[in-house]
């Protein structure tokens, strides 16, 4: 064997690597330092252009302290974070498909029984067809024939099939189905509204029917839901410190959870913003105050930041949900007023209050079988099977089960999951943006990303653009680095 | 969600299975029905499209796809993005063996150094460079052509990273008793590692084909004239100009999304491998 000398296997090394090398300085590290450097600079298009070319003025720290008082890149900083309130909905969603996906690829269903559903299901759907014919009914029997297929395939295949529809969404989305769920939106011929003014017209005339019952039983079912959801966040936060399985910082995060819903109703209520801040602010520190100044004498150790990720994952969960509930109390009573009237379906992506929410859940329905779900499904047979036989042989109930085997196991995957959907978050929400809303109305489905492209592209100030896209880039550090603080170490319990 | 229960119960009885298999197709049906409407919708008549129901009362109006063809270049679009696309695989694919072989496993000094440098720029968000490189591609005089395009899309950290990971998996005996027999190192590249890495090299092929036959930004910012537009710039155009005609609109939705399902279909296994590969070792 010939023994090669230092020098020569160097170059074979960057022989190897110069294509991608070359390609790597060309369009990325010169394309990072002329954009480092044209954050601190005045570049604009309208004078330094193909006609003009006025010399590059530094202007220092301009561009980022104009930021700051700009209301416009907060505008839109809070609405790339308000899009991502989908997040932890879209998580649970993925979980939840893919433990059905997992128990159906764990148990063998007999096809015998599996065809007999088909053809009872094909027969159902072509009486229907005879009964009502194909202009009326002919989509009643298409799903029939479509669900008996499924089904079939489904058992034939072990399930495989699920997981392949499940994931469609995710796989074509882009422009296309973002120009289809435009026309899904479509305020008066969108078949979403059309399916839901008939509904909403039974309810309106429900509720004036019996208006005490929405009126006033609305509210305290929100309200006794909202107050058992904090009651049980707060028991398991103390049982999770008596445990030390949580440190103060997650103990903070958990208590700030509630609060700051709390905050929004009472400012809703008519509290001035700050008074109902403070009395929010004052409400979560009495709770963590509260818990963690409750003795651990047999508990072993733990660092503050102990668990910290999992409380802000069901912070994140509890926000939502909490938000809801609330809502419920808030516009009970001024139910029977509007029914008066008759609801009407919201003209979606052109109303500024449901734009957003339009977008999640469009966002939700593309995000659900996504990689997520794959990743789940890998996680889920990556668990040890000894731990569900040592539970069984316990008597663990399947909630037990869930909870303290599969959702911990699963911890390390869910983490990565959330720090990748807030750092696609932060950049996210250009395409949806350009092809359905062209970031209104009103500029409330405005993402950072899109304030990129429209300062970068059409306004043609590049030096402020660029230095947007630097806070961006700070932003997604700070995230990366939490990940792979905490990311690593939870892999690791 | 918190009651569903996890992984295999054998005791359970065989009449429960087939009612989660029941929930299971409900559910995967909902998932399917915005692509249910979209399809029927493409076969309904102008008239027809804001009608309530979802089939087409009046016979299915097949014209609606040669009528697509008239109204926009709907071909050139899919050809230019097949071409695009195309060409980024094949050089990217390429390029990042190379680079993942010398990582894997050459030796010089500097390599993890530089390699690191590869990693830290993966985490940056492409917004960053976005602008700067279009300055670039104006200098460079590439805007609205191909080149301008394929370019910069044909180098990836991603790429090298997925297959070095790959390519770490491979025996080292193989590569060592090739040279005892006299092979250089290209022809041990070429010879072994290469087909050895074949699956993931079909991975990687099928996540940048996809990605950038799905790309939107760049195109968008790159491209005037309409004979080069790609398929996700073109619908935008044919959605902002004849927004009302949704029947037609759906006939191209469907056009453009129909052969990515086949090709999932198709291609799912290798995919699903791939998502796992880049995540679990990310």
């Amino acid at each position: 064997m010939k023994v090669q000398s230092a020098r020569r296997r160097c170059l074979v090394g960057v022989a190897f690597l110069l294509p991608n090398i070359a390609g790597f300085c060309a369009f990325t590290l010169i394309p990072l330092a002329l954009s480092f450097m044209m954050a601190f600079t005045d570049w604009d298009f309208l004078r330094r252009n193909v006609f003009r070319h006025d010399p590059l003025q530094w202007v220092g720290l301009g561009n980022f302290t104009r930021l700051l008082v700009d209301t416009q890149f907060w505008r839109d900083l809070g609405n790339t974070c308000f899009l991502m309130i989908g997040l932890p909905f879209a998580i649970a969603g993925s979980l939840g498909a893919a433990l059905l996906l997992n128990r159906i690829g764990g148990r063998r269903c007999r096809t015998g029984p599996a065809l007999a559903a088909a053809t009872l299901v094909l027969a159902a759907s072509g009486l229907v067809l005879l009964r009502g014919g194909m202009p009326e009914t002919g989509v009643w029997f298409l799903f029939g024939v479509l669900a008996a297929t499924v089904l079939l395939a489904g058992v034939l295949t072990r399930g495989s099939v699920y997981r392949t529809l499940f994931y469609l969404p995710h796989f074509t989305a882009g422009v296309a189905t973002y120009v289809l769920w435009k026309k899904l939106y479509h305020p008066t011929s969108g078949p979403i509204n059309l399916a839901l003014n008939p509904l909403l017209d039974q309810v309106s005339s429900a509720v004036r029917f019996m208006p005490g019952l929405f009126s006033i039983g609305l509210p305290l079912a929100g309200a006794a839901g909202a107050l058992t959801l904090v009651a049980w966040h707060l028991l398991r936060l103390r049982r999770r410190w008596d445990d030390s399985e949580a440190g103060i910082s997650a103990i903070v995060t958990g208590s700030l959870g509630p609060a700051i819903p709390l905050g929004f109703l009472l400012a809703r209520l008519g509290l001035p913003g700050a008074a109902s801040a403070a009395v929010a602010l004052a409400a979560a520190a009495l709770a963590a105050a509260l818990i963690s100044r409750r003795p651990r004498p047999w508990g072993p150790k733990c660092a503050a930041d102990a668990g910290l990720g999992l409380e802000v994952a069901l912070a994140l969960a509890l926000i939502p949900l909490l938000a809801i509930l609330l809502a419920c109390v808030v516009i009970g009573p001024s139910l029977p007023a509007r029914a008066q009237a008759g609801f009407e379906a919201p003209d979606w992506l052109g109303d500024y209050g449901s734009a957003k929410p339009a977008l999640m859940i469009m966002a939700m329905w593309a995000a659900i079988g996504s990689n997520n779900m794959i990743l789940y499904l890998a996680g889920l047979s990556n668990i040890p099977q000894e731990l569900y036989e040592a539970a069984d042989m316990d008597g663990a109930s399947p909630r037990q089960r869930f909870w303290n085997i599969t959702w911990p196991q699963l911890a390390p995957v869910t983490f990565f999951i959330a720090v990748m959907g807030v750092i696609e978050g932060l950049q996210g929400g250009f395409e949806m943006a350009r092809t359905m809303t062209a970031g209104g109305p009103a500029g409330s489905t405005t993402t950072l990303s899109y304030f990129v492209y429209t300062e970068g592209f059409e306004t043609g100030r590049l030096g402020y653009a660029a230095a947007v896209a630097w806070v961006l880039f700070a932003l997604v550090f700070v995230l990366s680095l939490l990940n792979f603080r905490y990311g690593n170490r939870n892999a690791n319990d | 969600m918190g009651t569903a229960t996890p992984t295999t119960e054998p005791s359970a009885p065989r009449s429960r299975g087939l009612g989660l298999h029941g929930l299971i197709t409900l559910l995967s049906l909902g998932m399917m029905a915005p692509f249910a409407w979209m399809a029927l919708a493409s076969l309904k008549s102008l008239a027809e499209v804001g009608d309530p129901g979802w089939m087409p009362a009046a016979g299915f109006h097949w014209g609606n796809y040669a009528e697509v063809f008239r109204v926009i270049p709907f071909l050139r679009f899919v050809a230019n993005s097949l071409v695009i696309a195309g060409w980024v695989t094949l050089l990217q694919v390429f390029t990042s063996a190379l680079a993942a072989f010398s990582f894997a496993r050459l030796d010089w000094p500097g390599r993890d150094r530089v390699f690191f440098l590869y990693l830290g720029t993966m985490m940056l968000p492409g917004l960053v460079m976005l602008i700067a490189n279009y300055q670039i591609m104006v200098r460079l005089g590439l805007v609205d052509t191909y080149l301008g395009l394929v370019l910069p899309a044909s180098f990836s950290a991603f790429g090298t990273f997925l297959l070095r990971q790959f390519m770490l998996g491979i025996p080292r005996a193989l590569d060592e008793a090739a040279e005892i027999d006299g092979a250089s190192k290209w022809r041990i590249f070429w010879d072994v590692i290469l087909p050895l890495s074949r699956p993931g090299l079909v991975t990687l092929a099928i996540f940048t084909f996809m990605g950038n036959y799905q790309s939107f930004f760049w195109p968008l910012v790159m491209m005037k004239t309409v004979d080069k537009y790609t398929l996700p710039v073109g619908l935008l155009f044919f959605d902002t100009d004849h927004g009302q005609a949704t029947h037609l609109l759906m006939a191209a939705v469907t056009m453009s999304v129909a052969p990515l399902i086949v090709l999932f279909v198709l291609l799912q296994r290798q995919l699903i491998r791939g998502i796992q590969l880049g995540a679990v070792k990310g």
